[in-house]
C-alpha cells in the first residue's frame, strides 16, 4: 500500500521544523526504529537546506510516499511567481550537508535543472520500533 | 520541537562555558553564531560549548560552531565541545569533524582543557 502525504512551507527558516515533525510522524507510523526516525528527521532537513539559500523565497513542496518499508521524500523550491525574487539563489549544499545525506539514508539525488529544482531521499526501514 | 531553545552563559575556571538548550537549525543557528562571535570579539579565545541539552543539530550548526572554532584558533585559543547524547555525537562522527573539534563528556573536562 502507497500512503502520499504532501506539505506546503512558505521558506522561512522557522518552519523547517514542520518538514522534521511530519518526517518523523510518518516515519513512526511506518513502524521505523528510534534511531531511524532521528535519521530521517535530520535527512530531511537537509534536504530542503540544499535547496535554498538564505536569501530565497518562494515555498517548498515536499512530498512524502510510504511504500512498505521504504520512505520516499521529495522536496521542490517553488520561487515565486510575482517575478519580484526570481534572481537565482545558490543552493546550499554544503559538504557537510551532503556528508550527512550519504550517512542517513539509503539514496539521495537531486534534479536542478529546471526553474524547480527538486532534491529526494529513500531510506529502507532495518528495525522494527519497539 | 520538544525543547524551547535558549542559550545560557557562565563562567569556569575563567573559561566561558555556552550551555544550549533545544534544535540548533537553519532558525536558531543564528543566534547561537552572533552569541559566540561576541564572546570572541570581547577577547574570549578558548571557549566550551556545552551542547549537553541540545536535541537536534544540523549542518547549519556545524557551520556556526567551524566558524567560530576558526576564529577562536586565530586567536590563539581553541572551541571545546561537551557532547553525550549518541545522537548528537553521531552528527559529528558523520561529518569527520570529531578529528576536527575537541569534544568532551563532560563540562569540567572541556574547562579543565
Amino acid at each position: 500500500m502507497s500512503d502520499v502525504v504532501q506539505l506546503s512551507l512558505p521558506v522561512r527558516a522557522d518552519l523547517v521544523v514542520l518538514a522534521r515533525l511530519t518526517a518523523a510522524t510518518i516515519a513512526s507510523r511506518a513502524g521505523f526504529g528510534v534511531e531511524e526516525i532521528e535519521d530521517l528527521r535530520l535527512a530531511v532537513d537537509e534536504l530542503c537546506l540544499s535547496l535554498v539559500g538564505g536569501d530565497s523565497s518562494g515555498r517548498l513542496m515536499l512530498e512524502y510516499s510510504r511504500d512498505n518499508d521504504v520512505i520516499e521524500i521529495s522536496c521542490t523550491y517553488v520561487p515565486d511567481s510575482d517575478g519580484a525574487n526570481q534572481v537565482h539563489v545558490e543552493p546550499n549544499e554544503s559538504d557537510l550537508s551532503v556528508r550527512i545525506l550519504e550517512a542517513l539514508v539509503d539514496e539521495h539525488g537531486r534534479d536542478t535543472g529546471g526553474d524547480q529544482p527538486r532534491a529526494w531521499l529513500r531510506k529502507r526501514r532495518v528495525h522494527a520500533a519497539l | 520541537m520538544d525543547q524551547t531553545f535558549d542559550i545560557a552563559e557562565q563562567t569556569i575556571d575563567g573559561v566561558p562555558v555556552v550551555s544550549v538548550t533545544g534544535e540548533i537549525d537553519v532558525a536558531t543557528a543564528p543566534g547561537l553564531r552572533e552569541h559566540l562571535q561576541a564572546l570572541v570579539a570581547s577577547g574570549s579565545s578558548t571557549i566550551v560549548v556545552d551542547l549537553l541539552n541540545v536535541s537536534f543539530l544540523d549542518s547549519t550548526a556545524l557551520g556556526v560552531l567551524v566558524g567560530v572554532l576558526k576564529r577562536c584558533r586565530e586567536a590563539g585559543g581553541d572551541l571545546r565541545l561537551v557532547v553525550a547524547e549518541p545522537r548528537i555525537l553521531k552528527v559529528f562522527e558523520i561529518t569527520g569533524l570529531t578529528e576536527v573539534f575537541s569534544i568532551y563528556p563532560v563540562v569540567a573536562e572541556a574547562t579543565a582543557g
